[in-house]
């Protein structure tokens, strides 16, 4: 049964061809090199570059995971990476959320300073801070433990978190907190209530930015960390490269490994990145 | 077991931290509600000097009345502070922003007074074994500025030069950041199937640890095993005329280190930034897109008009923060050029930096290097907040 | 006053994170770079050293670092005051410790007699030992397939005469394999021209020597193609893993992998005369070394000594030599009869033989920055060789003077 299409209807199919065939392309882009990282890590005999193109290589082997999770303490740094970004990002995206309020919603000499000295803190060459920071991390006694790295890592993504939150904020109408200001509601009640849960786009950004940079961190826990216990994966991972000989197989066995929680998150927070309660039926 | 203990051990850490903010804004607190009461002074002076030597005596090994002194002094200016010139007002904001501040300043200011200590110094190979010695440096003013300027760590490349390179290299990779994370989150924003799928492996680079991204697109400019130049030989051989243009298959990494670079830097930066325009988008009201279909509008209208000037507060911190990154970002570099021949060619300002820091030992030199990095960078975001600022209260 | 309490709760924790430092005269801390297939050698001779009666209830402590961070943690350490007891490493970074005063010198310590004097020479500078030799090597070798060469050739002339014949039928990518853009590669066949990149502290890189080197690479890349286009580290070792050259040149470091991967289809041999002049290519021949820090205390001193003693014993220098094939820095340990019966040990120790010390200078940091920069620039032809050797030349100059001046 053969209906016809309104013209409309025709432009919504074209529309919808053209829109997959350019999000598969760019994905393809975006796949490829994994596949080709997933391809070195069954790769026989530790070789990085190859002039097979094929994706699973000639005598493939899991041999790499193995060797990786029975052979090194993979499993106990990829916890303990866990764990550190967890409390990160709940640390930073925490403070972030009211210190942008406070930025969005208030008047206060010292504002625009504030905001700057923010983004000045991003402004220094990461590569310098090391001799001072390995002094500075001696001196408070926090040579191999969590705790500073908690700090280190939710203060250094507070700058692009607050900007974020609060850019975001103030596209939320003033009028929907008074209002509830009105009902009776306390300013904390507010923002608990109208402002953050408006906020889940610009919130779930805040969370996956500190949760990447805090997973993939690598200065920081090199000045800090000493014993391999405690290593995150980053350092775990780099032990297996050496002056010339890098052990690519377990070294790619271990990023595609390290790939799939973060994927898993993306995943996850997507959903508040994209619908959460969508501003346009409160607008109105 | 040692999944419990690892456990216990963040939450307490998570516990301390909180417990931090709370004094923190406790102690700020009492400075903004009491400042007017008539034993303010004596009160904060007699408890918080005290509390602070308990805390950083427990914490450096060492109880002298000198700190305790320092300690004083400090809250003593504090004090005054709050009760001459805040005098309890903005009580609100101050102490929401506080942690975050606090937090900043624990992590950056030592670090900042030691760079700019170094600069004025001259800390170098010569003088390393008696600054460890004695703890002290030839003072040099400001002649490590001075050569900032006017030697370069590099042997063919002036700063001058070197500055533009790393212009080129900041402005082109923002640039086209943002023009493909707007057109994938314009793509994504639509109501199509499989949206989180796309999303999901969009964002790939992104969740790729960097190292093995970056060496992974690094194979795929291999001169003979690459895809690009792979790809570049089946097209010729499907279309012999282009081989007449003159495309052949290109030594990437030794004739054009930097762009290739830049092309693997900005596979790597698009899916922030469409992640952080997807969020945005978020936060336009759909009533905004209804009307203008009312009035006819077309596709290109509504973007000019509703779309981009109201993404526009979201994404401006991602693109400035971006150029920021970009301006100081050399993993890429550092990856890519590694350990091909003629590395020089794709040096930009800061890895020069690292260069003369790390290969020359010049610590000096590089510290006020990285101080007028830091200047330049200052300025810039500066100027573009001010101008964004006056682009704001023209709408 | 709840928030009194807080404070007061805040700084009990924070004083209770601060632990009294534990007893360190009973523990070693090392620090070291190896590649990843070396430390459970290492940590099997740190066991069997604890094991001995008088060591009881020493703990040592080993860390890993990658190359660079070794050397930039160390220097913030030492500076810190807080730097391991040893350091494990090559010598190339022993010259910017010894300047500084972050490690000591050790010939009174030690009878440096009894290691290979080239291994000793390559850790001396201003008249001191600064480091205790436990391998001797880190030189490039010429490594082969037997699946299509099968006798090595002795002389460029044989190589090329294969690379023009054979090669060619048995339809390899390229004949031979070597990371053209660093200079170590470049070191052999400077030598072979009867050149050297210093000379005492003195960088000698405007030579004739150096052109002629620089022109040998160009001729085998663009005129001979007998190497490959572009191609680095991992580039060349994958080509020869998997049977696309025929040849590689590559360090004592990859020996034991080669082994394993290729079975009895793998070949070693020197690096073959050079026709021209009749000399042999002279790798730059180091070690791996045991260096003590300036902050060790110096009540551990003997118990230092006698760990690296323990560790270069004859008997753990041919252990080493079965676990790494890594030639022991013992002359003792050369002779034993495990060593001398083995080929691929003749053949290293014979390159070892002719090639010469890796000067240690400080001064060697800015040859192989202009090296490496100038070498790509003439082999990418963006330079002419004249200029790039002549430029070479000024730019290491002017570097040292900045760096000491």
């Amino acid at each position: 049964m053969k209906t016809k299409m309104t013209a409309a209807a025709k432009r919504r199919l074209v529309k919808s061809v053209l829109l997959h065939a350019g999000l598969l392309l760019f994905a393809a882009g975006c796949v490829y090199p994994l596949l080709r990282i997933l391809s070195v890590s069954l790769r026989p005999g530790d070789k990085l570059v190859s002039t097979d193109l094929s994706l699973i290589p000639a005598g493939a082997t899991l041999l790499s995971y193995s060797k990786l999770l029975g052979d090194t303490m993979f499993l106990r740094w990829l916890w303990n990476s866990l764990l550190i970004t967890l409390a990160t990002s709940f640390i930073g995206v925490s403070l972030a959320s009211t210190a942008a309020y406070a930025f969005s919603r208030f008047r206060f000499p010292g504002k625009k300073a504030g905001m700057i000295l923010l983004l000045s803190s991003q402004m220094i060459p990461a590569g310098m801070l090391i001799l001072p920071l390995f002094l500075m991390i001696m001196k408070l006694k926090l040579m191999n433990t969590y705790l500073g790295m908690i700090i280190a890592y939710s203060v250094s993504s507070l700058p692009f978190s607050i900007w974020i939150l609060k850019g975001y904020y103030d596209t939320i109408p003033r009028s929907l907190e008074e209002a509830a200001l009105v009902d009776g509601t306390s300013q904390v009640g507010a923002f608990w209530r109208i402002i953050l849960p408006l906020s889940t786009p610009a919130l779930s950004i805040a969370f996956l930015f500190n949760f990447t940079t805090a997973w993939n961190e690598y200065l920081v826990a090199r000045v800090v960390l000493f014993s391999s216990k405690q290593y995150t994966w980053t350092l775990g991972l780099f032990e297996l490269q050496g002056q010339y000989i890098t052990q690519w197989g377990m070294f790619a066995a271990g990023s595609m490994l390290v790939t799939i929680p973060v994927l898993c998150v993306f995943l996850y927070s997507s959903k508040w990145l994209i619908s959460g309660l969508t501003l346009g039926s409160v607008k109105g | 077991m040692n999944v419990l203990t690892s456990v216990a051990e963040v939450s307490w850490f998570i516990l301390l931290v909180a417990a931090g903010v709370a004094a923190l804004v406790g102690y700020l607190y009492s400075h903004f509600k009491f400042y007017a009461r008539s034993w303010f002074f004596p009160v904060v002076l007699a408890v918080f000097p005290a509390l602070a030597l308990a805390v950083s005596g427990g914490l450096l090994g060492g109880y002298t009345l000198k700190l305790w002194l320092y300690f004083a002094v400090a809250e003593a200016v504090i004090a005054a502070f709050f009760r001459y010139a805040v005098k309890g007002r903005h009580t609100v904001p101050y102490l929401l922003l506080a942690p975050a501040f606090a937090g900043l300043a624990l992590l950056l200011v030592y670090p900042f007074v030691f760079e700019i200590y170094l600069s004025f110094h001259d800390l170098k190979l010569t003088t390393i074994m008696m600054w460890k010695n004695t703890g002290e440096l030839p003072f040099v003013g400001l002649d490590q500025f001075v050569k900032v300027f006017t030697t370069s760590p590099l042997s063919e490349t002036t700063f001058w030069e070197l500055l533009l390179r790393t212009l080129v290299w900041t402005f082109s990779n923002v640039f086209f950041h943002v023009l493909g994370g707007f057109i994938l989150a314009l793509m994504l924003n639509n109501q199509i199937r499989f949206k989180g799928l796309y999303r999901t492996l969009l964002v790939i680079p992104w969740a790729m640890p960097q190292v093995v991204a970056v060496l992974a697109m690094r194979g795929e400019f291999h001169f003979t095993n690459g895809f690009v130049n792979i790809a570049i030989t089946k097209l010729i051989d499907k279309l012999p005329f282009l081989a007449a243009l003159g495309l052949a298959p290109v030594q990437w990494l030794s004739d054009y280190p930097l762009l290739t670079c830049t092309l693997i830097n900005i596979w790597l930066g698009i899916p922030f930034m469409m992640v952080v325009i997807l969020g945005g988008l978020q936060s336009i009201s759909s009533s905004y897109y209804d009307a203008a279909d009312i009035d006819g509008a077309s596709y290109f209208q509504k973007l000019r008009f509703i779309t981009l000037p109201l993404v526009r507060p979201v994404m401006m911190p991602a693109v400035t923060l971006g150029t920021v990154w970009t301006f100081n970002n050399i993993n890429v570099i550092y990856l890519v050029t590694g350990q091909a021949g003629g590395t020089e060619q794709a040096d930009i300002l800061v890895s020069a930096l690292y260069k003369a820091a790390f290969t020359y030992n010049r610590y000096s030199y590089s510290a006020a290097f990285a101080l007028v990095v830091f200047a330049m960078l200052f300025f810039f975001s500066v100027f573009y907040l001010k101008s964004f600022d006056a682009a704001k209260d023209e709408r | 006053m709840k928030k009194e309490l807080l404070i007061l709760a805040f700084a009990g924790a924070l004083a209770a994170c601060s632990r009294p430092a534990a007893d360190t005269s009973k523990t070693i801390v090392v620090w070291e770079q190896e590649d990843a297939q070396v430390a459970p050698y290492i940590d099997s001779v740190f066991e069997a050293f604890k094991k001995l009666p008088e060591n009881a209830g020493l703990e040592i402590i080993r860390t890993h670092y990658q190359t660079e961070d070794l050397r930039s943690q160390f220097q913030a350490a030492s500076l810190a005051g807080v730097p391991p007891d040893l350091l494990l490493g090559p010598s190339d970074t022993a010259g910017l410790y010894a300047v500084s005063g972050f490690i000591v010198p050790l010939e009174g310590h030690f009878d440096f007699t009894r290691y290979n004097r080239p291994v000793v020479e390559a850790i001396t500078l201003d008249g001191h030992a600064w480091g205790v030799p436990v391998s001797n090597g880190n030189h490039l070798l010429l490594f082969y397939n037997k699946k299509f060469v099968k006798a090595p050739p002795k002389t460029t002339d044989e190589l090329f005469a294969f690379c023009a014949g054979p090669a060619k039928q048995l339809k390899l990518e390229r004949c031979m394999a070597f990371d053209g853009g660093e200079p170590f590669w470049l070191m052999p066949w400077l030598g072979a021209f009867g050149g050297w990149p210093m000379d005492g502290k003195k960088p000698t890189l405007d030579t004739q020597p150096m052109r002629d080197a620089v022109n040998f690479y160009l001729d085998l890349k663009y005129e001979k193609q007998y190497v490959p286009m572009e191609c680095d580290y991992n580039c060349m070792d994958s080509m020869f893993k998997e049977g696309k050259v025929a040849f590689i040149i590559n360090g004592d470091w990859a020996i034991s992998l080669y082994q394993k991967h290729f079975g009895k289809d793998f070949g070693l041999a020197v690096i073959p005369r050079l026709s021209r002049t009749g000399l042999y290519p002279s790798p730059m021949v180091s070690g791996k070394y045991f260096m003590i820090s300036a902050g060790a205390k110096p009540e551990k001193l003997a118990l230092l000594k006698r760990l690296l003693e323990f560790y270069t014993t004859r008997e753990n220098q041919v252990k080493q030599y079965q676990a790494l094939t890594r030639l022991p820095a013992l002359k003792a340990a050369g002779a034993a009869p495990e060593i001398t019966s083995d080929e691929v040990s003749r053949i290293s120790l014979d390159q070892i033989l002719k090639g010469r010390p890796m000067p240690m200078a400080t001064e060697m940091r800015a040859v192989w920055d202009s090296a490496r920069n100038y070498l790509g620039m003439a082999t990418t032809r963006k330079l002419d060789v004249d200029t790039a050797v002549r430029k070479m030349q000024e730019n290491t100059d002017k570097k040292i003077a900045e760096m000491n001046q």
